[in-house]
């Protein structure tokens, strides 16, 4: 049985934040989870569905965010608990609907995890969803410990009853991914019943109708709720203070900047010197409280990630208290004291700390730090993302490539979202050259696909993942179809969210929880839209880019070539190899003229590697997963193929 | 010979659009490719010395070499360049009719070299539709699959390097002026690779004013005619001034001057007509569409077409001198040209890094340019 499960109150177990979390509304008896995958969120669903069989509990995968928010929001609005989960752009896809839930309200307990990845460990932005909170006026919670995240999910639940209002619990990567020991408290034992009631007074929050109008009526309750929250917060135990009655400086984060600037105090051995003012609730900030840790000292240090959202909050309560505590020194991101972009860490508030109290600090020897920088830069190993051995995109972009390349009209791949995003780099021989939100690959291709009236003669491509087709190209699709937008969908269809850890999707038989669901095919939802649709097999590169170039050559508007091959990584693949693979080192013409290393220079899957000393290619046995591409890249035949038996 | 690498091709030669997209350089190695009508370089190649770079004939052509290599002078820089004899000619009993352009004689000296062993291997250039296609031919009977001239350029040197890659001992080879300079590159050795031999046993050099972009081409003729539905495609010898479009029993003229308008500049730095490193080079004869001219330049090209007369491949008649004055002016004209573009260009014995196209006695260029 899951560790989550266990019934005993005041169980010790060491869980990652995400687990946490998941232990959280688990306690809180939260009935319906609805997420889409996205690092570094993506645990919590899974944890959920894990044990949604023992607890009753629906989980699913959501085809995108709005909708998991939309399929959550429902449970609560018949009364039960239920809990969304995204990463932190995922807010923005499911915003509009926020913006409305936020104003109509909710009845069961609805909590709304985000979690942010600051330093962008594994996206393409270090987008913040506090602001969120704030702009759609719904309370903020941010956990400071695994602890916290376990307790404050739990007690969110709780706020969202009495305000009858979403609460956001926002984590980051380091507090997602990082473990930690959590005390467990009890689980519930009732059970909870469904039921929508919408025949009551229109304006009854738990009869009426649920709608965010009328407008005036609504926000006016949305303020009085925020009024509620702050005067809840002001005692909120998930605020603390730590240091000395009088510090010369103080401290005020929030999240896993707690543990940064806690370290940064200890090692500089300030303990005496600077306060530690903690803040679990973020938005909306409680004025009495913040004004009464102002008012100890003249120098205010705010550490946080991303985006100054709490150095401005804080500022607002001191404008408006200033007659009272009086003028301030700030530091924070403002004024570069702590950096405005990427992840913090204690060196970053040592550092904030030294220069605010003219400390001399020097984390390292200078000969040491010129000593290991040398080496780092001479010795350590070129290791730039790339893809796995035995990938399929390796291949699909290898022909993707070269169609574009003989194509010669200087065609480009508008990308998208998933391992491919990597088709960036040189592992991809750098085909992608636009990649923003998911899906947007394909709205853009819709409309690079109409600028031919202006003269744009180059043809357009675009990629999604099977998981990104059902997430959002679908709309951009039939947009570009309706249109008569001319460009090509090649949809990389491995079988599954691969980047997040094999999440199921639409396209699949199988739920987050394990049960036979029905499947929807690619393929014919492209034909419906009216699309010319080509299904390949990206491993057979001479038949994929001759396809791809006919495509690119067809005029005819919405053309989409889907290439189906599972993940190396899936359990599928890796249960056995489909070829042996060997290398005639006689033949190898290693870096001759009639081949130059293709297979290591240029194809670089890491199952093979470059022997200097005896200027061949050898295989690696270990990791070659036996797709058998690369004795088709090999120019001399040297790389051969026989059937696994 | 100057020798240089594939990115030196690129800059030099595929970037400055003067490749002709003879297929030279592809087969070689995974990086260069063509694909209808138009050589790409995939991914880039470190190599500062390449075969890609020695055998383009559009990029250091040292003529002096060639010259001395195969006719055992400096180049001249006559019109016609080296040769034995010049004559008339048209396809034998022999042969079988078929829809050959002219006399027939390129397909006749091909099916005699093959029948009777003088090669193992034709390299020629066969048609999809109106997209040229090479093709290695090891049976005699095939041959006339690929009569018929093809108006656009073709990478039919795709298809040597293949048949050089299969082992293939004696070759024959079907090429233009272009192609075959660039054969004649290929045959030096240029690499210095110690376990070279030069397998082709037989060069039939094809006589070319110029050829069209396919590129350019395909839309051109779409908006014209249904572009599946074209049976042949010929321009009659001059002064006919015409393309002949056939589609089946119909036919559509399109003035030549409309076609010109879709040759890539880089035939008007072509110095040569008759393609003068061949061992047999064919061509229209001006007035008469069913002769071809043919000329005789070497020992091996003389020794084949003895054989064919003899066999009943080929039939020679003496070149009318008329004729043959008349070819020598227009050669003369077309080197004349390119030569004085190429010289003003400053393409011609550069000196320093600068990577010359051709390179000869200075002397040479004085005359021919005068």
């Amino acid at each position: 049985m899951s560790a989550l499960l266990d019934k005993k109150e005041g169980a010790e177990h060491l869980l990652m934040g995400n687990e946490a979390i998941a232990r959280g509304a688990l306690e809180a008896g939260a009935k319906v989870a609805a997420g889409y995958p996205g690092t570094p969120s993506s645990e919590i669903i899974e944890s959920l569905a894990g044990v949604a069989k023992e607890t009753n509990m629906y989980v699913e995968w959501s085809v995108n965010e709005k909708v998991a928010m939309e399929v959550a929001a429902a449970a609560s609005f018949a009364e039960l608990r239920s809990l969304c989960v995204m990463k932190q752009n995922g807010v923005n896809v499911a915003s509009d609907f926020l913006l409305h839930l936020a104003g109509s309200g909710t009845r069961g307990g609805m909590v709304l995890v985000p979690c942010d990845d600051p330093g962008a460990l594994s996206s393409i932005n270090e987008g913040e969803s506090r602001f969120f909170a704030r702009t759609v006026e719904i309370p903020l919670l941010e956990p400071g410990d695994f602890q916290e995240a376990k307790d404050m999910t739990k007690w969110a639940f709780e706020l969202s009853e009495e305000l009858k209002q979403l609460v956001m619990l926002r984590s980051v990567t380091r507090l997602s991914h990082a473990s930690g020991n959590v005390k467990f408290g009890t689980l519930p034992t009732e059970e909870s019943t469904a039921r929508f009631r919408c025949d009551g007074f229109i304006l009854d929050p738990d009869e009426g109708v649920v709608i965010s109008a009328p407008v005036d009526y609504k926000h006016s309750q949305q303020h009085e709720k925020l009024k509620r929250a702050k005067e809840i917060f002001e005692d909120s135990p998930f605020n603390t203070y730590e240091g000395p009655d009088k510090p010369e400086l103080l401290i005020i984060t929030s999240s896993a900047c707690t543990l940064y600037s806690r370290e940064a105090i200890s090692i500089l051995g300030l303990k005496d010197r600077v306060g530690l003012l903690k803040m679990g609730t973020t938005w909306p900030l409680p004025p009495k409280l913040l004004t009464r840790y102002l008012s100890l000292t003249e120098k205010i240090l705010i550490v946080e990630e991303v985006l100054p959202f709490l150095e401005e909050n804080v500022k607002v309560i001191a404008a408006e208290t200033a007659s009272e505590i009086g003028i301030k020194k700030f530091y924070g991101k403002n004024d570069d004291t702590i950096p405005m972009v990427g992840e913090l860490n204690p060196d970053h508030v040592i550092n904030a700390i030294a220069k605010i109290l003219e400390i001399d600090y020097l984390p390292r020897p200078e000969e040491y730090s010129a000593k290991t920088q040398g080496l780092a830069f001479f010795g350590a190993p070129q290791r730039e993302l790339i893809f796995c051995p035995g990938c399929p995109h390796r291949a699909s972009f290898w022909s993707i490539h070269n169609a574009l390349e003989l194509d010669g009209r200087k065609g480009f791949v508008c990308g998208d979202i998933g391992c491919y995003t990597m088709a960036l780099l040189p592992t991809g021989f750098t085909t992608l050259k636009t990649v923003h939100a998911m899906g947007s690959g394909s709205g853009l291709a819709s409309g690079f696909g109409k600028l031919g009236q202006f003269g744009l003669d180059q043809p357009v491509l675009a990629v999604c993942g099977d998981s990104t087709f059902f997430h959002s190209a679908i709309p951009a699709l039939i947009n570009a179809r309706h249109h008569k937008s001319d460009f090509t969908l090649v949809v990389l269809d491995n079988s599954g969210t691969a980047m997040t850890g094999f999440q199921p999707h639409p396209g699949l038989k199988v739920n987050a929880m394990g049960d036979n669901v029905p499947d929807l095919d690619i393929a014919e939802l492209c034909r419906a839209m009216g699309a010319r649709v080509e299904i390949r097999d990206p491993f057979e590169l001479e038949e994929t880019r001759e396809t791809l170039n006919e495509l690119m050559e067809d005029k005819e508007g919405l053309k989409v070539l889907i290439l189906r091959q599972i993940c190396g990584l899936s359990p599928e693949k890796k249960a056995g190899k489909k070829y042996e693979m060997a290398i005639n080192e006689e033949i190898c013409l290693g870096e001759n003229c009639g081949c130059n290393r293709v297979c290591t220079r240029i194809f670089r899957c890491p199952g093979l590697v470059w022997d200097k000393e005896k200027q061949v290619t050898r295989l690696d046995e270990v990791i070659c997963t036996g797709c058998g591409v690369c004795a088709d890249i090999c120019p001399a035949g040297a790389i051969t193929r026989k059937e696994a038996v | 010979m100057k020798i240089f690498g594939p990115n030196e091709l690129l800059e030099e030669v595929i970037n400055k659009n003067l490749c002709i997209g003879c297929g030279a350089c592809i087969h070689l190695c995974p990086y260069f490719r063509s694909y209808k009508g138009k050589t790409a370089m995939l991914f880039p190649c470190t190599l500062e010395e390449g075969r890609c770079f020695a055998y383009c004939p559009k990029i250091e052509v040292n003529l002096d070499e060639l010259s001395q290599q195969y006719f055992g002078r400096y180049y001249e820089g006559g019109p016609l360049g080296n040769y034995l004899s010049i004559h008339t000619a048209k396809a034998g009993p022999k042969v079988e009719k078929a829809s050959f352009q002219a006399g027939g004689t390129v397909s006749a000296l091909m099916s005699f070299a093959l029948a009777k062993g003088h090669i193992d291997a034709a390299v020629l250039t066969d048609k999809e539709g109106i997209l040229p296609v090479p093709r290695v031919i090891t049976d005699a009977d095939e041959v006339l699959q690929c009569s018929s001239s093809k108006y656009s350029a073709s990478p039919t040197l795709s298809a040597l390097n293949q048949a050089m890659t299969d082992e293939y001992k004696k070759i024959g080879v079907v090429a233009t002026p272009c192609q075959v300079l660039s054969v004649a590159q290929m045959r030096m050795n240029p690499l210095e690779k110690e376990d070279f031999t030069d397998s082709v046993a037989l060069v039939v050099g094809l006589f070319c004013t110029w050829a069209i972009d396919f590129r350019a081409f395909a839309p051109f003729i779409s908006e014209r005619v249904d572009i599946t539905t074209i049976t042949k495609v010929d321009i009659p010898p001059p002064p006919s001034e015409i393309m002949e479009v056939y589609m089946g029993e119909e036919k559509i003229e399109i003035p030549l001057n409309e076609i010109r308008e879709l040759v890539p500049e880089t035939c008007s730095y072509c110095i040569d007509m008759t393609s003068e490193f061949s061992d047999i080079s064919v061509g229209v004869l001006e007035g008469r569409p069913d002769l071809n001219t043919l000329i005789i330049r070497t020992e091996r090209g003389q020794k084949i077409v003895n054989e064919s007369v003899k066999e009943g491949y080929l039939i020679l008649h003496d070149i009318p001198e008329e004729n043959l004055e008349h070819l020598m002016w227009a050669a003369g004209n077309k080197k004349k040209r390119a030569f004085v573009k190429a010289k003003e260009e400053g393409m011609i014995n550069t000196e320093g890094d600068k990577k010359s196209y051709l390179r000869l006695q200075s002397k040479t260029v004085d005359e021919i340019t005068g």
